[in-house]
Formats: structure tokens, sequence, C-alpha cells
């Protein structure tokens, strides 16, 4: 009969929960947890149980589309992937291949991933490939790959029950990564020490034993701080650094100069609990430190990863089962995103595109000569729409809601000659798209993820896609065959042999393996059961470095014509740019129109209950929102999910880059806020 | 649902407002008789404390009761009329029976089935009215304090 | 005991007693899921662990399916009980449900603190003696003792809620639409952590009676909050009062729902404090 349960992994998050589809006559249904999965074990979050809601919605995109002025019109495949390979090859012929740009999906499969920056770099000859982990863990493959040699999870997910000691900074992981949050408490109850450092009172605050409320953007001299009074004292792992790690001598004279008071006065936490918690981390047997977006989204978030890497290699917490780094990141395949090379700078398995000896192996791989100069980031592609870079292919994106200032990005995506949008719902972004191409959701499609932590997970296709749409695999089998390129795979399964025998790191993965358990890389060999923990005996690049992080304070702060800081970030019943969540009517139930966070104090100020209407001012431009009154937000703060487009957050936002890892600073800047007269 | 969304209503208006310490739901064939009585003989009573008149007490809903000692009441009590009494038919039994069912959920969780007074036929003289909430202030004054548990209504906290 | 049901279930396809066996499938790659067996071959793949609970989907599978098709289930203990609830509300027909009862292990019930780890229609499986919840260390702290104490507990322990609603999806009585949990009259929305008393104690006493203590709602939370133990003093009330237990009589209704006249036997009581001045509890 017409019911069939498919087992396969949550589309929204970093955690990749196991999922099972319920699907009635090809339509799927109902979504229930995974019992034997060994991340979630039969939870979901409230996304998770309602994946199931926006696959059927009525607006999804069905055929191919070219805009006439302001008109969609609906054309067949095969006129839409003729005009594409026209448009994006006169293009290159006229500007050259680095005129043309591709963002990449960090929502879709790793084989896609993989294909798509293979098209690019072998029809364009180009490296402008990214994708939107330039906008959130940057800095962590940055810093991480400087220190340890590798820029994932030192551990598993489930090694942070283990912990003594957990100090999460920046991290809402209650709303954001609910799961990973059910680890934590796991921890709790077995006695641990739940240290939190953040300026708001989020869920994961009120849980928490210590709680930090740093001004924003003073990471790095409260890190400083802790590991100054660590060496003081005498108590970080001595013999750790002698034998696994080089460059303390530098770090300890950098670290001299940050006294705990001048870190106090920095972060504005009382000396003696910054002292407290830097004995308290020290001192446990294993501590683990959780950290997100509050750590990466500065103009100083690479330096700040720097500092936290430091703490960590300073006591010794790294390298161990339940010690050690966590970054969380945010989509369920940007790990997997950036492990196949949607970079700029590097091939599949982070090597390097300017190393000739790797060029060379891939130009043997894949027969063509490749571009050896690194290309231009996402910010950067965006940035010089019109004039460097002329058309661009974007899949499973939507910068005109992800990035920052975001009028300029409209202004600049209507400066392309020609703009490719690949998506399954008419985003923002595809509004200003030449041609569009409905591609499938996770349940329509086989292939790969990668979690937080390393683990490869085969998605099993559920259903068809709706209408004329292809699954994203076929459509870049088509435009790649279309390109004059080899692109003849038969299933994902085939793609991901041939990223085995590219990457030794992933030398075990395949399909066959997958069916029966996720992998966590590295697993070099078909013998391999995959890593749970890296940095056993030694790091990624040997022995760890000790790397001084440079503090800037946040690029534009609170003043007399922008007295507030506005923060931007996420909701637990929305995801980003709430393509998939605000069609979803469980959760878009719970917040169904923007909103943002204003302290009681702040609102009796400016004559706002809560419910009313305020207008929110920056120097990039403004947006009408509802208030919501709450303790949350400190005095003097303000902050705006960026989930809704009727009034976007990133409109706001302040688009200074981060140097090192060209992240925009989303977490900081200054902000008017007034009341909005209600005769509008 | 309309009975229901008024019945609330009352309530979420009475706290924001007043802040009764107690919210009393007296059935109007008895225990009303006893609350009005009190009230034309000017018994002397705290303040803090506020009656809903209800057809039965079979109409109060649970969850009325669990909205109002989450919105910052400190007790809950009803009054009904005695087994055999009930001018609908009995309806007071199930209600009985499930009230004291929610005495073990209060327990449980440490709230204390204490700040819930149920009163079967022992409220339609003024006297009895008197003595019966001026001893349910006496018992809740030596409770331990809600606070851990409530986030102010309508106020994310 | 999975032989046995293996043939069972064949057995009950092969005379076509039923169209299809709800149960769980080990598929070629040692993956476990549920699944509608519809052939007696299928039935080769057939496993019993790990413990899921089959209830809800019984309900919604018969639901989306022909009125005609007759649904089995292999179900445990707990599932049962939760069907019969189901049926007592009118949400299953009692003539469709067609049961193949398995029991639990020792082991099985001292992890779900059961004291009933068989159904009343067992066919295969021994009874294990099951476990009292009341002796566990961890129920006591949170049930008996202290009560300031106990309350700092609950209170934080329900502060970790994050609202999935995974005990309201997974629990095999919660069926109704609309869900009072979201309605905003009673729940507040968008908001984390969940309103403790709202959400949960709700919740809680709306299956007061009808919690067959399955322990779902537990599995499925992602923080711990060890909801089963809200249910466990109201069903120790239930059955030591009225001698109740949900699940167990198809025919015998909860006894909250009728007058103290008519309850068989050990209802008829009325309590004693009903006349004295001073209520219950001594004042």
């Amino acid at each position: 009969m017409g019911t069939k349960f498919i087992k396969t992994i949550c589309p929204y998050c970093g955690t990749g929960c196991g999922l099972i589809i319920k699907v009635e006559d090809g339509v799927a249904v109902a979504t229930y947890p995974d019992r034997e999965h060994p991340v979630s074990r039969g939870s979901l979050c409230v996304k998770g149980w309602s994946a199931h809601e926006f696959i059927h919605h009525p607006d999804r995109l069905t055929s191919p589309l070219l805009r006439k002025g302001d008109v969609f019109q609906e054309i067949p495949w095969d006129e839409a992937i003729p005009m594409a390979v026209d448009k994006l090859r006169e293009t290159a012929v006229k500007y050259g291949g680095d005129a043309v740009g591709g963002l990449s999906s960090a929502k879709c499969t790793n084989e896609e991933n993989y294909l798509f920056q293979k098209l690019m770099r072998m029809a364009f000859k180009t490296n402008n490939v990214d994708h939107c982990a330039r906008l959130c863990h940057a800095p962590t493959t940055v810093a991480m790959a400087q220190t340890l040699g590798s820029g994932a999870m030192t551990n598993s997910i489930s090694d942070l029950a283990g912990a003594e000691c957990l100090l999460v900074i920046g991290s809402n992981a209650a709303e954001s990564h609910p799961i990973i949050m059910g680890e934590i408490y796991k921890a709790v109850d077995r006695g641990a020490t739940l240290i939190v450092v953040d300026p708001r009172k989020t869920a994961v605050v009120q849980n928490a034993k210590i709680h930090l409320p740093i001004n924003p953007g003073t990471d790095i001299p409260l890190l400083c701080g802790m590991m100054r009074h660590i060496i003081d004292e005498g108590l970080y792992d001595k013999e750790f650094v002698k034998a696994r790690t080089e460059g303390f001598e530098e770090l300890n004279e950098f670290i001299s100069a940050w006294t705990v008071e001048k870190a106090s006065g920095e972060c504005g936490i009382n000396p003696e609990l910054i002292k407290l918690v830097a004995e308290t981390y020290a001192k446990a047997k294993e501590s683990a430190i959780v950290y997100c977006m509050g750590i990466t989204q500065h103009a100083c978030g690479t330096a700040n990863v720097l500092a936290i890497c430091d703490l960590a290699m300073l006591c010794g917490h790294v390298g161990k089962e339940y010690s050690g780094i966590y970054p969380l990141r945010g989509q369920n395949n940007v790990q997997g995103a950036c492990d196949m090379g949607a970079l700029p700078n590097v091939y599949p398995g982070y090597q390097g595109v300017s190393d000739p000896a790797i060029r060379d192996k891939f130009q043997k791989a894949w027969g063509v000569e490749l571009s050896d100069k690194p290309g231009l980031t996402v910010t950067e592609i965006i940035g010089s729409a019109g004039k460097d870079i002329r058309a661009v292919y974007i899949m499973a994106e939507n910068p005109a809601l992800s990035d920052p200032d975001v009028n300029h990005v409209l202004e600049s995506l209507k400066a392309l000659d020609f703009l490719i949008v690949h998506d399954i719902f008419l985003t923002e972004t595809a509004r200003f798209a030449h041609l569009v191409f409905p591609g499938s959701c996770f349940a329509e499609k086989s292939g790969t993820f990668t979690n937080t932590e390393r683990r490869f997970q085969l998605l099993r296709k559920a259903i068809d896609p709706p209408g004329n749409a292809k699954e994203d695999f076929t459509i870049l089998c088509l435009l790649g065959s279309a390109l004059g390129l080899d692109f003849s795979y038969n299933h994902p399964g085939e793609v991901m042999e041939e990223i085995a025998s590219l990457v030794p790191a992933y030398g075990g993965v395949c399909f066959d393996r997958l069916e029966r358990e996720g992998l966590q890389w590295p697993c070099p060999d078909s013998d391999h059961s995959g890593t749970q923990y890296l940095h056993k005996d030694r790091f990624t690049r040997g022995r760890g470095l000790f790397v001084t992080p440079e503090y800037t304070p946040p690029k534009e702060l609170p003043d007399d014509d922008y007295p507030y800081y506005l923060s931007t970030g996420r909701m637990f019943a929305h995801y980003h740019t709430g393509t998939m969540t605000r069609r979803s009517p469980f959760l878009n139930r719970e917040a169904e129109e923007a909103y943002a966070e204003i302290n009681p104090e702040d609102a009796v100020h400016l004559d706002v209950k809560d419910g009313e209407k305020i207008k929110i001012t920056t120097r990039r431009g403004s947006i009408i929102t509802t208030a919501r009154i709450t303790k949350r937000v400190s005095k003097g703060s303000v902050f705006a999910p960026f989930h809704f487009a009727e009034a976007r957050a990133n409109m706001l936002t302040n688009p200074v880059l981060d140097p090192l890892s060209k992240i925009p600073e989303f977490k900081v800047c200054a902000a008017d806020v007034r009341k909005e007269s209600q005769d509008d | 649902m309309g009975v229901l969304e008024s019945r609330t209503q009352i309530i979420v208006r009475e706290v924001k407002m007043n802040q009764p310490g107690i919210l009393v739901f007296a059935c109007k064939w008895c225990g009303l008789i006893g609350a009005d009585a009190a009230g034309k003989k000017r018994v002397s009573l705290p303040a803090r404390f506020r009656v809903i008149s209800v057809e039965c007490a079979a109409l109060v809903e649970t969850d009325a009761i669990l909205r109002a000692l989450a919105g910052g009441i400190d007790g809950v009590a009803v009054l009904g009329c005695h087994i055999g009494g009930c001018r609908y038919t009995n309806a007071n039994h199930a209600s009985i029976k499930r009230f004291e069912l929610l005495k073990d959920l209060l327990d449980t969780t440490g709230i204390g089935g204490k700040r819930l007074l149920l009163s079967f036929g022992t409220a339609h003289e003024y006297h009895q009215f008197e003595e019966i909430i001026k001893n349910f202030f006496d018992e809740l004054a030596v409770l331990p304090p809600l606070d851990p548990w409530l986030s102010p209504f309508g106020v994310v906290s | 005991m999975l032989e046995k049901t293996k043939n069972i279930a064949k057995q009950i396809l092969e005379e076509k007693k039923a169209d299809g066996v709800l149960g769980l499938m080990k598929s070629r790659w040692d993956i476990v899921q549920p699944h509608v067996f519809e052939k007696p071959g299928e039935l080769d793949a057939l496993v019993l662990e790990p413990k899921w609970l089959l209830a809800k989907l019984f309900m919604s599978i018969l639901r989306s399916y022909p009125e005609d098709y007759r649904l089995a289930v292999i179900c445990r203990g707990c599932d049962e009980r939760a069907l019969i609830e189901l049926t007592k509300r009118n949400q299953i027909e009692k003539e469709t449900l067609l049961t193949i009862g398995i029991a639990c292990s020792q082991e099985q019930a001292a992890i779900c603190l059961c004291d009933r780890p068989y159904p009343v229609k067992l066919d295969a499986g021994e009874i294990a003696s099951g476990a009292d919840p009341f002796q566990d260390e961890r129920v006591r702290e949170f049930l008996i003792g202290n009560d300031k104490k106990r309350m700092e507990k609950w209170a934080n322990v329900l502060k970790r809620c994050i609202k999935c609603y995974g005990c309201r999806n997974s629990c095999p009585i919660c069926v109704c639409e609309p869900c009072k949990l979201e309605d905003d009259v009673w729940v507040q929305r968008g908001a984390v952590p969940a309103e403790m008393i709202t959400f949960h104690l709700i919740r809680a006493f709306h299956l007061s009676d009808t919690c067959v203590a399955c322990g779902a709602c537990q599995e499925a939370c992602p923080v711990n909050i060890p909801l089963l133990y809200l249910q466990l003093s109201m069903r120790k009330t239930l059955k030591e009062k009225y001698g109740y237990e949900a699940g167990l009589d198809p025919e015998r209704k909860s006894p909250i729902l009728s007058d103290f006249f008519k309850e068989p036997e050990t209802g008829r009581e009325y309590p004693e404090w009903i006349n004295s001045l001073r209520g219950k509890d001594g004042y």
C-alpha cells in the first residue's frame, strides 16, 4: 500500500539528526525521530519535527524560469540549459574566466558541492567559488588550520556529555543547536559546570552556573585575561605545552600585557570572576569549549578563534576523548561544502589551489588545466558585481537576506550581466535572476551531508521533485555536460568514489558503508571506522602552534547619533533566511512577524510597549519592526533575528570584514531606535 | 470554547491589575452565597483575594487553575456544593475527584497541593467562608514562594 | 520470542486475518525502522528491538488507509495499554484492534521503570517481574522529600525545555486536534524555555488518568527532562483509591469521569473531608 518510511537526515542545522519521513502515495506527510541515530537518539527539535512541512508548499518552483522585465516565464529545460551555457561562455570569452563567479550551497549535498566547484574550475578556469561559510565559520577554518592544522570540531558531539567544565562562548545552543544542548545538559546532570559567555541572557544562560555578560566583541580580552591568570598561577599543562606545541614564548610575552585588571576593564567582568572561570576551566580534568557565531562574526573573528585554540592548548584540553574545541557549524552541510572545496583557495580536502603539486594532481584527475590564482569570496563576488564579476551562478543561497549591508547587495545583483539562481523557492535573491533553475530539497535526493562532528551521513530519496524540477545533482550534470565536461555520472555514489580517490582523508568513504552508519573523517581506507576525536598523539600539523590573537574592538561602537548596540542572530523557530521555515505552518506559528528585542528600561525611555512598531536605523539603512520587550537583552542593546524578509536585519549590519577570513561583523554595530508612529 | 476563554481572560485581567493572593471560584448555588453573606456582614478579611462566580464547580478548568498559579497567584480555592446537592446532577463528584488528582500533581512538583483548597458544601454560611479564607491565608504564608517557576505572564523573561 | 512472533505474524497474513502487520524491520544494511509488512516473506526481516512505540503510528496509518484495510500491530505492554486507551476515547474502533503481544525483558523493564512489562494479550515472550518506579533513586529525588528543594529541582530541569513539542508528538495518547498547547491563550508563542507551569503541567494533567507510563515523552525529550515522573503519583493515587490502571480494562472508563455512586466497588465511598469545615488537608 502507499505508506513508506524513509530514513534520512535533517536539512536544518549542523547537528545532522536522523529523521524518518513518512511518505503516503508520493507525499511526505510526517516526520518522526530515529531512535537508532548516534547523535539524536530519538529526539528532535521543533524544526526537525516540522521538516516535512515545506516540501509540498505551493510556492515550490516546478519549472525553469526566464525573466523578462519583472515577469518570470516558464521555459523548458532544453531551452534553459543551452541559454545558461551560452551566456556564461559569452561572459568568460569577453571578460575572462575570472569574471564568472559561483556561490555554492551549504544546504546541498557533498556530491553536489563537489560537482559545483569542479564545474566552475574546469569550465571557466577560475577559483571564484565560495559559499555561506564565509558568513559564519570562515574564521574557524582559517584559525584552526593555522593553530592545529585542521579546521573542524576536534571531538564528537557525544563527547560533550563527558566534560567536567563546559565553556560556552557566543553560542545560543538551546535555540540553534538544541540536540547538542541536550548533550551539554547530560554533562551538567553528571555534575559538570556550565559557564556561559554572552552579552545576552539567552536560554542557555538561564541554565548556566556562571554567566559572564561581556561587553559586545570583547572576547579576546576575556580569554587573554584568563590565560594570563592561568600562566601566573602555573595552572597550565606544562608537559603538554612542552611536548606538543610550539610558540609558547611568544604567546607568554604577548599575554603578559593582558593583566586580569586590564581584561576586566575592557570586557566589563569582575576580575575575581575572570579568575574563577579561568581556574575552573584549567583545573577540570576534561574541559570543552563550545563556540558559535558570537565568536566568529566579528572584525576580529579569526583572532577570537585563535584565542580559543590557544587557551585549549595551554591547558592541554584538546586531543583527548572529552576535552576539545567544539565549533558548532550552522548549516546542515556547511562542513561538507567546505570539505568538498567549495572555497576560493582550496580544492576538495583543503588542498591548496596555489600548491603546484596539488594542482598537478587535480589537473591530471580532471583532465584540464586549472587556475592557480585563489579566487574571490562571497562578499567580494557580490561586492565586485558589475565590475570584475559579470556573471554569477548561485546555487541554493540567499545573499539578498544573509549578506551584510543588504542595500548594497541588491544594487550589486542588479548590476550583473547574467545571474542564474538555482533554488527550490523563488527567494528574494532569485527575483534578480535572469534564469532560474528549480532544484530539489533534501527528501528528493540521494547524497551525503557532513555534520558538524565531521560525520558523513547518507540521505535517502523519499519522493520525487515536483513538476519539472530536477534533482540538483542532475541539473549540475546536465549543465556540466552541456559545457563540454565529462559529467556522465549515473548516481551520486559515483561522485563519492571520485572524491574518495582524490582526498586521502575521505579514502574509506563510500555509499555502501554509509548505508550502515555514518563515518567521521579522517577515514583513510575501507578498514578504518572513522575518527571520534582528532589530534590524539599529534596535531594535524605536527605540533600545535600558539598564535598571538591581536585584539581589535568592534569597528562601529555606539555614539551620540547611534547610541544602541545592535546585534543580529537566530531564534529557535526559524532557520536563517526563513525560506523553508516561513513556509512551515507549525514553525511560522511561533513567530509570524519580524521583531526585535528591547530592554524594558529602554522601552520606557522610548515610550514603546510590547507589540508596537519601532524603527531601527544604522548608517546603512533602516527597518521597521515589532518591539518585543524582554530582559534578555541588556540596557542599551537591541537584538534582531535575521529570519524575516520584510524587516531585513542585514539591511543594518556593518559590511566591514575580518582581514584574515573576510567574515563580516554581523554581531556588533551602532543603531538608533525610535518609536514608529502609528499613522504609517 | 467561549466559556473557557472568558474565564481565562478574567483571570489574566485580575492578575495584571491587582495581583490577588488568592483566587476563589465559587459555585453560585452555595459557595457564592457564603462569600456574598460575608461581604454583607462586612466581615474583616485580608484584601488580597478575588472571587469568580461559576455556575458549577465542575466548570472550573484545571488549566485555569494552573494558569492562575503561573500568573502569580499564591493559592486557588474552589467552593462547590455538597455531595448529593449539586444542581446539575452530581457534576461535583467528578470534579472533586479531578481536583484531588490535581493536588497530587501539584504535590509532585513541589508546588504543593496545599495551594489548592477544596470546599464542597462547607462554605455557604458567612462564618464558614470567613474561616476558610483566613485559614487558607495562614497556610499559604508558610509555604515556600513560587518564584523560580514563574515568568511574568505576557513578557518573555 | 522473535521466531514465535514471526510465525504468528506470517500466519496472520497467510490466513488473511489482516492485510498488513506493523512492526520493526531490519533492512539489509542493518538499519531498523517501522514497516508495514504485507507479504509473509518480508517478515524474515522482522526485529523486536529497540523499544519503539508503534501505537501512534498504528492510528495514523489506519486513518490514511482505506476503511476496509485491516492492520495488525506488534505491541509491548505499554503499546497495548495505549491502544486500549485510544479505543476508549473513540480514536480507534475496538474491532479493528488486532495485536501480537510481546513481553519486555527484565532489563528493559528496569530501564523503563515499568511494573507491568507485558500486554494482557500475550503471544510471545516470558513475563518479567517488572520494576517499581518508586524504588528508583532518581525518581525518589524528584518525588519524595523536602518540598522546597524538590520545587527547585523541578524548576531547574523544566527550565531547559526548548519547546520541541517532542513529548506531545510522541505521546500515543496526545491526539487532540486542536491541541491546547498550540493555543496562545495558554502557552505563549515564540518563547523559549516554554512556560513551565502552563506547558508541562497542563499537558501532564490532561494525561492524568490516561497516561500508560510508556516513557515515550522522556525518550523524545532532547534535554532529559524526566517527564514520566510527573505522572507517577497520579497513577499511584488512581490505583490505590479506585483500583484503576489506565489501559488495562477496555470496558472501564476513567473514574474521574463518573460520580461516586455509579463507580464500581472501590470508588463508592466519598472522602470524609467533604463534610468537614476544614476541607481537605485539615483547614
